[in-house]
């Protein structure tokens, strides 16, 4: 899984940038492709990879969890807690890092957190577990906190509006080889977990009830998983901000094409997301050189026709949809 | 052997005040084909919910091969009794072979595979059930006697000694209702399997269960003081052999409606008679008496 994850990375990355690539294999002489590419390209593509596959996976595991197709990453309100976490950051004036972090990420990062335990929260409160409750709640947080960023844009200057919002539409500039590698060691310790869960994911499936009969413990699974894709989601949004349309559309993808089973689904849409956004960026930095896009952009662009391409090809083989 | 169930003064209420079952006391004993019957809201599913410990008695005890029901993990529970449900609906299109392979995910390994021994167990349950034939097909495409076959051969490969199952032939047409009775008495005879069924169809109970336990329900006529009562208890129940419990007289008297009883060779069959029933009046309604051609 490793190796497909590096050769993925290296594959994407040949194509589009072949100077820098031939650059590489020279090592000997201080270029500045060669620069370029360790110093900039590099950890981006990193970064790109560790945000899809955290992304994809935690989307897979809230599509499992609340037993609907429509879920992504997002649903239970993460967007509008980190949003927050992002705005009263901005608002506050700090200028400190935590490990080379701006406090917005640090705060987007508690703001996501924040809220998916809220929402989890006041789901138990209702007593059981209801996929309806904790939808609900998740709505109702998220149009509440939506609100308050609403309104702190009201009242925040022009800069500071700016900066948020150029923050949220996702940016992928991370250049502390630190600070990834603790992001891609998290991602990649959560998505072996919820790999680890894959058969529990596959009987919660069929609705709680019946993954008690086969001998699943159905609270401690969903527990695990919601905690576990929660985390993963948190970190990619307070890397790289909010980037829609990859939880939500490659775990279906995948699904449509390898089938239900999560064993394989976990790995595979890691995987698949990893790749989807390291293409997605590179298209997003190249085409309007040498401006950028937000990558976010490309997902829905890119991401959106391939997906109906997927869906039309497939639907007659997938009873779900019908 | 395994595969004893026993009640001892069960009692069960939804609400504080008022109670669904009370101070049910019976045994089954391995190998028995149980069929529990009764008017609409008598309690049968919950008591089918206790056994299988969805919902916790309000008082009394249920003691699954000796041991309390609550001293059971989830797993080792699992191992013990499987249930099959109505109306499951899988929401991701599994297949049938992958639907019955989910009956083994406590036996997986580490890594969360199967093993060959778990695969042997799944493809005997296919054949058993006649569904091999569609095991790579999703679940959503087949019909609902097929899936209730299914749903069936996944409680088999959980390889438990006790089977609970709710209504498995409400919705099937006569032949997939036969089908389904066929292969629970195989799973009895053959395995060795103590069954409990909850079923509408008394008929069927009557051709294919050892023994019946028979809820009475609360019997509301309306405009009477009873009825008024709003919920009382209903403590009645009857349980013993099939035969000994499908009177004609406890039918008619449980579901509050007249019963045609007939006979044919060893079998009897009870026919509920309505008011537009023709020639009701005619209709021998006591076979013993005089045998109907």
């Amino acid at each position: 899984m490793i190796i497909m994850f590096v050769c993925s990375l290296i594959g994407t990355e040949s194509i589009s940038l072949k100077a820098v690539f031939s650059a590489v294999e020279k090592r000997t002489t201080v270029n500045p492709d060669y620069e370029i590419f360790v110093r900039v390209r590099l950890p981006r593509i990193i970064l790109a990879a560790i945000v899809g596959a955290a992304l994809a996976s935690s989307g897979l595991v809230f599509q499992a969890l609340l037993r609907n197709p429509l879920a992504d990453p997002y649903i239970l309100g993460i967007s509008s807690g980190a949003g927050l976490g992002a705005i009263i950051a901005v608002l506050s004036g700090f200028n400190w890092t935590l490990w080379g972090r701006s406090p917005i990420a640090v705060f987007a990062f508690a703001g996501a957190l924040g809220t998916i335990w809220l929402v989890w929260f006041i789901s138990r409160l209702t007593g059981k577990f209801h996929t309806t409750g904790l939808l609900l709640a998740g709505v109702v947080v998220n149009a509440f906190f939506s609100a308050v960023i609403m309104f702190l844009t009201s009242v925040a200057k022009s800069q500071q509006v700016y900066a948020t919002i150029f923050w949220l539409m996702g940016n992928m500039t991370e250049e502390d080889f630190f600070v990834l590698w603790i992001g891609a060691g998290c991602v990649l310790a959560g998505i072996l977990a919820l790999f680890n869960i894959s058969p529990q994911l596959n009987v919660l499936s069929f609705g709680e009830e019946d993954a008690r009969n086969i001998g699943i413990n159905p609270a401690r699974t969903r527990t695990i998983a919601f905690a576990i894709a929660a985390f993963i989601t948190a970190i990619a949004v307070s890397l790289s901000g909010l980037i829609g349309f990859v939880g939500l559309i490659v775990p279906h993808g995948v699904r449509l094409v390898f089938g239900p089973d999560h064993r394989q689904l976990f790995p595979l849409s890691a995987i698949v997301g990893a790749i989807f956004l390291v293409v997605a960026d590179t298209v997003a930095r190249t085409v309007v050189a040498p401006a950028q896009m937000p990558v976010g952009v490309v997902t829905a662009i890119v991401g959106g026709p391939f997906f109906l391409v997927l869906l039309v090809k497939y639907s007659k083989r997938v009873s779900w949809l019908k | 052997m395994s595969g004893i169930i026993e009640l001892e003064n069960l009692s069960f209420g939804y609400t504080p005040k008022s109670l669904v079952l009370e101070d049910i006391s019976f045994e089954v004993k391995p190998g028995t084909f149980l069929a529990i019957v009764g008017p609409n809201g008598a309690g049968k599913s919950t008591l089918l919910n206790l056994l299988c410990r969805r919902l916790v008695p309000k008082s009394g005890s249920i003691r699954i091969d000796a041991a309390a029901i609550e001293s059971f993990g989830p797993e080792a529970l699992a191992a013990k009794i499987a249930v099959v449900r109505q109306g499951l609906t899988p929401i991701f299109g599994f297949s049938v072979i992958e639907t019955v392979l989910m009956a083994r995910t406590p036996y997986y390994n580490q890594i969360g595979f199967e093993n060959k021994a778990d695969r042997q167990i799944v493809n005997e349950a296919l054949m058993a059930t006649d569904t091999a034939q569609f095991a790579s097909r999703p679940l959503g495409s087949l019909s609902g006697g097929e899936q209730q076959r299914v749903f069936i051969a996944r409680a088999l490969a959980q390889e438990t000694s006790i089977l609970l199952l709710d209504e498995p032939t409400s919705f099937l047409d006569l032949k997939h209702q036969v089908d389904i009775y066929d292969l629970l008495k195989a799973a009895q005879l053959e395995k060795g399997k103590t069954i409990v069924a909850v079923t509408h169809d008394i008929n069927l109970a009557a051709q294919y269960c050892d023994e019946v336990l028979l809820l009475e329900g609360t019997t509301s006529c309306p405009g009477t003081p009873e009825s008024q009562n709003a919920i009382r208890a209903n403590s009645k129940y009857h349980i013993g052999k099939t035969q000994d419990v499908f009177s004609q007289k406890q039918i008619e008297k449980v579901f509050g409606v007249r019963v045609f009883t007939g006979k044919v060779g060893q079998e009897r069959f009870l026919i509920p008679l309505g008011k537009f029933a023709k020639d009701s009046t005619q209709i021998n309604s006591n076979p013993d008496s005089q045998p109907r051609k």
